[in-house]
């Protein structure tokens, strides 16, 4: 299993972009730091707390074709894992999970065989913040188009563009194939 | 899994607490379920289970000082107590190894190795 995604804080240092690649989650309160990510079938998650200025991002990919063209299978556990993996992130800057807000991108559908992936991830990610009570006060989901996304995480800022389809990641979950077998290891003391 | 293993998990997750109600019911346990520490340490004391499985980070008291608590009591002592937790650095599981949790699982959880753990740590 891979170590939680933490970046260290670098108050003061110059402007610094951070790529939020697929299976990521991370955090900051630096106002330095810029997270980016660009999104197909791919739903990113914008957390932000207003009163300790600490944001947060995930990148996910839960659902992949199961055997039939309009079938998918989503994969709940590796979400509600990436979420809790942001949340926690959060919290250990010194968030509160009851002042957070929510913004959700992309979940676009963007071929026709594949077509219910991006809907699907972006309804686990609508359920999951729903269930938490984390209040969801923006979304830009689904549609056909790749989205690229910048993230202030100290001011909470997002700026979203759409961007031609192939800049996209390829759709495979890929951190979520690898960590397949490793998931859930038990150690008895 | 026999029809009287009674388990509580602890975790301020509702959607977490819904994954692991689904998967140990399926397995045949009876699920109680708690929403931090402090909620657990209450319930138990006027209620027997065989197993908690306990989240680290939640408010008001975390995995780690329920299972300090648990332990602190005459009544808890012995009972087997797992922690499910994202975290997997070693200083994190020697803490809890070191408060007397009976082992460490790491998030996203695998439905058949948690029942392996459960069937193991339950005499």
């Amino acid at each position: 299993m891979t170590a939680p995604f933490s970046r260290p804080m670098e108050i003061g240092s110059p402007r610094r972009k951070v790529t939020v690649m697929q299976g990521d989650a991370c955090a900051s309160a630096d106002p330095a730091v810029e997270y980016t990510t660009i999104l197909g079938s791919c739903v990113a998650t914008a957390l932000y707390d207003p009163v300790a200025k600490i944001g947060g991002l995930n990148h996910f990919l839960l659902a992949e074709p199961a055997g039939s063209r309009n079938e998918t299978v989503v994969d709940e556990h590796f979400g509600v894992y990436l979420m809790e993996l942001l949340i926690n992130e959060m919290l250990a800057l010194g968030a509160k999970k009851s002042r957070l807000k929510a913004r959700l991108y992309g979940g676009a559908n963007m071929h026709v065989h594949l077509k219910r992936i991006g809907s699907d991830n972006a309804a686990f990610a609508r359920a999951f913040l729903a269930r938490e009570g984390i209040a969801l006060v923006h979304e830009d989901l689904e549609g056909q188009n790749a989205r690229r996304i910048n993230f202030k995480p100290a001011s909470g800022q997002v700026r979203c563009t759409t961007t031609v389809a192939a800049a996209a990641p390829p759709v495979a979950p890929v951190i979520q194939a690898k960590s397949r077998e490793e998931r859930g290891d038990v150690e008895l003391f | 899994m026999s029809r009287n293993i009674r388990i509580l998990t602890v975790d301020d997750s509702p959607s977490m607490r819904a994954l692991l109600r689904h998967s140990l019911t399926e397995q045949g346990v009876e699920v109680e379920q708690a929403e931090d520490g402090e909620i657990a340490l209450s319930w138990l004391a006027s209620n027997e289970v065989d197993l908690v499985i306990t989240d680290i980070n939640m408010p008001n008291l975390d995995g780690f000082g329920l299972i300090e608590e648990l332990r602190a009591s005459a009544r808890h002592a012995e009972r087997p107590i797992l922690v499910l937790s994202t975290e997997s650095s070693a200083e994190k599981k020697q803490r809890a190894r070191n408060a007397g949790a009976t082992g460490w699982i790491v998030k996203p959880f695998d439905a058949e190795k948690l029942a392996v753990a459960v069937r193991r740590v339950i005499h």
